[in-house]
């Protein structure tokens, strides 16, 4: 928009500097066209009395030849008289008006001097400069010499005195530049104007150009990567206006165990894989496709349909190929990298591009999922996703890139020893206008994405940094598809093992939910976190495929009950019913309670009555930025 | 070559002008090669700034009094001392070159235009001869 503005703007101006360029130059014209004009007029007029005078001369003296001439002439009263004649005659701006004659050795003499000033002899010799007085006696015709740089003469003036067909002598008259400077001087205030009005323009013009110089400089760097040089997110929402989807296939790319090489060899390493990546990435795909870093490792590639339909896949897997069989050389170490793609072969199915996105991601989470360093395509006739929110994929990756992620912590309290047990991390993203956004807003949109592993990954960063830095106990919510990510599971690994107090205080929640289809692995998973030192929870225990056995067999820490069974155990005798069942099969089991959305004094004493282990809820606390601490409850 | 050296003459008048003192050192320069003394020729001018201009940049040499001249560049009659009345001089007013008999030659400025006149009796009386290249300049008196 500001493009369109700023270069209307200028094309106006270009115009309007023509304009003024052609009235000034018109008024030079003008002005030489009243010069040429007066000049005319000037020497119609001298040539009238010239020829006058010539013709009252050669009468009256009856003068035939030069000689003739020289002899009448040579008189001083006669000279003096006809010099005071022909002065009376001119007009002011005649400075010289001489009668020259030329003498057999062809040198110009003066025979008479009517010249106000710098008055010559009779017969003095004067050097001629110019053809002009040598060739009015062949033309025998008037001849006008245009002054350049003879004191303040314009031009010369002169007129051939004939007898017997003869030029015997000529008369000079020198006329000055004072009508031309006049008309100069009262023409030069409307030129200055116009110079000044075309130097205002022209200084706009270049304003102008400067600030579409700096635009488009500005838009190459808004919309460049600056690590990578690819492009970034910021052309990805300009090309969601423009972009012909029904031209391109869509790929979502990312470095396998990036994290990994980032904890192993350094971010400086990271960056170096990145930049290397890209290249190979960039040299891999054609000049009609386009490559934008979606964010850390993550690339999107709109891959351009120019030719059959296979092309898509053909450069997915040169890329993956490119990449595969490339060794990462950095500070002496070789680094190997591989790299997960999710492809989409016909984005223009989907409403949108970020729909697309949201779909090509998914097969990114797949591809990662199904043991990295490969191609999931997206099958469209399999399609039956809710595509209404996606817009918060790229809200989350926004949020993760620029740092807006962050979690609340909600007090779990012992009532036993009125104290806090420890606390659940709950996260939140702060919007770019500083609104915190809870996560049943974004979570379920992002849900089998590549997307929710990194948000995931960033939740254990963040709640593994204040378990460090509180020494707090801090549970933390997990899926079951997450803990089965090979990132997710190698990250909780390699900081639970680096940090083992940190391992004594954490509490992995998971969800008992249909997700937990593969039962042995389920019990692998948390025998695991067991083995770290951790602690599980099975949260929301009661409400959905509750499955006793595997809750036993897999030796958790503690059951957190339904928030749905908790809220309404004072008024519902059948959720208290189920609630007292579970408390006593958790005692029976070794296993704690938890109790959720604890919200109201009634609800808390029914759960005392049942000797629930830990209770939260908003009633002792809701979720805060920071950890509460005992004497800040239940205000 | 006469035409040449007149073209030369004239188009410094037109172009090399970037002070009157500069042209009339140019002019007069040429004017003094197309001529021999019997002796050598050491300049001496009552323009200071023309003295000077030639003692700055000329292929000839300057003397700081009229008496160690050998010809004169005069402006001005009173500048000439009475002692050294018959010296050989090059006038640059066409009145003095009338009013000083050992004048034998003037440079001046005619209705803007740039004038040489030698006057070649005078030359002739004082042993200095002028070469052909000047004929377009030379006359037998003072009009």
């Amino acid at each position: 928009m500001v493009k369109k503005k700023e270069s209307i703007v200028f094309l106006f101006l270009l115009a309007l500097s023509i304009i003024l360029v052609l009235v000034y130059n018109n008024i030079k014209k003008t002005n030489k066209e009243i010069y040429e004009r007066i000049e005319k007029h000037e020497i119609a007029q001298i040539s009238t009395i010239i020829h006058n005078i010539e013709q009252y001369i050669r009468d009256s003296y009856d003068i035939q030849d030069s000689k003739k001439l020289f002899t009448v002439l040579s008189d001083e009263v006669i000279r003096n008289h006809h010099e005071k004649y022909i002065m009376l005659m001119m007009s002011s701006n005649i400075k010289y008006t001489y009668i020259l004659y030329k003498d057999e050795k062809d040198k110009f003499r003066f025979l008479l001097d009517a010249s106000k000033a710098d008055k010559a002899n009779f017969n003095q010799k004067f050097d001629v400069q110019n053809q002009e007085y040598f060739d009015i006696y062949k033309t025998k015709t008037p001849q006008i010499i245009k002054q350049k740089d003879i004191e303040n003469l314009y031009l010369t003036y002169l007129f051939p005195i004939i007898s017997n067909n003869e030029v015997i002598a000529l008369f000079s008259v020198d006329i000055t530049t004072d009508i031309q400077n006049s008309i100069l001087n009262s023409i030069k205030p409307l030129e200055n104007f116009f110079i000044l009005l075309i130097v205002i323009v022209v200084l706009f013009m270049i304003i102008t150009i400067l600030q579409l110089f700096h635009y488009f400089v500005t838009r190459k760097r808004v919309f460049t990567d600056p690590l990578t040089k690819t492009f970034n997110r910021n052309y990805l929402e300009e090309l969601l206006l423009v972009v012909n989807l029904k031209d391109y296939s869509i790929a979502m790319l990312d470095l396998d165990k990036f994290k990994q090489i980032n904890d192993t060899y350094g971010h400086q390493a990271g960056d170096y894989i990145l930049v290397q990546a890209s290249r190979i990435f960039k040299d891999s795909i054609r000049a009609s496709d386009i490559l934008v870093r979606y964010g850390g490792e993550e690339f999107l590639l709109l891959i351009h349909n120019k030719n059959r339909d296979a092309s898509a896949l053909e450069l997915c897997e040169r890329i993956k190929k490119n990449i595969y069989n490339n060794t990462f050389l950095f500070d002496n170490h070789e680094i190997k990298v591989s790299v997960s793609i999710g492809l989409h072969k016909h984005p223009s199915l989907e409403k949108n591009l970020q729909e697309a996105i949201k779909l090509a991601d998914q097969m990114l989470y797949i591809a990662k999922k199904n043991g990295r360093n490969r191609i999931e395509i997206y099958d469209e006739k399999a399609k039956n996703c809710d595509s209404t929110l996606s817009k918060d994929l790229l809200f989350v990756k926004e949020a993760l890139d620029e740092n807006r992620v962050l979690c609340y912590y909600q007090p779990i309290y012992d009532h036993k020893v009125d104290e806090i047990l420890k606390y659940e991390a709950l996260v939140r993203i702060v919007t770019q206008e500083g609104k915190i956004i809870p996560p049943f807003e974004f979570l379920p949109q992002i849900k089998g994405t590549n997307m929710h592993y990194k948000l995931t990954q960033r939740i254990l960063h963040i709640v593994f940094e204040k378990i460090k830095e509180s020494k707090k106990e801090i549970s933390i919510n997990i899926n079951f598809s997450d803990l089965t990510n090979q990132d997710i599971e190698e990250s909780i690994i390699k900081y639970l093992k680096s940090h083992p107090e940190c391992a004594q205080k954490v509490t992995f929640e998971i969800l008992e939910s249909d997700e937990i289809d593969d039962v042995e692995l389920f019990k692998e998973k948390t025998a695991m976190l067991h083995s770290l030192g951790a602690k599980v929870s099975i949260d929301d225990f009661g409400s959905g495929y509750s499955n006793f056995k595997t809750v036993i067999d897999i030796e958790a820490n503690y059951l957190k009950i339904d928030g749905s069974l908790i809220k309404n155990i004072d008024k519902n005798d059948k959720d208290y019913k189920v609630v007292k069942s579970i408390i006593h099969f958790a005692k029976n089991s070794d296993m704690q309670t938890v109790a959720e959305f604890v919200h109201s004094k009634e609800v808390y004493d029914k759960l005392i009555a049942l000797d629930i282990n830990f209770m939260q809820g908003y009633y002792i606390s809701p979720p805060q930025a920071m950890l509460v601490k005992s004497d800040e409850i239940f205000r | 070559m006469k035409i040449l050296l007149t073209l030369f003459i004239f188009s410094f008048a037109l172009l090399a002008s970037d002070t009157p003192i500069a042209l009339k050192k140019q002019i007069l320069e040429k004017v003094f090669k197309n001529i021999s003394l019997n002796k050598e020729l050491v300049l001496w001018c009552d323009d200071k700034n023309l003295l000077s201009a030639f003692k700055e940049d000329s292929a000839f040499k300057t003397a700081q009094t009229p008496e160690s001249a050998t010809l004169l560049i005069l402006n001005d009659k009173q500048a000439l001392p009475k002692s050294i009345q018959n010296k050989a001089v090059f006038a640059l007013d066409y009145t003095l070159l009338k009013e000083l008999p050992q004048s034998f030659g003037a440079m001046f400025w005619k209705k803007g235009r740039p004038n040489i006149v030698i006057i070649a009796p005078r030359a002739k009386n004082q042993n200095i001869l002028i070469s052909e290249n000047l004929d377009s300049y030379v006359e037998d008196a003072v009009w």
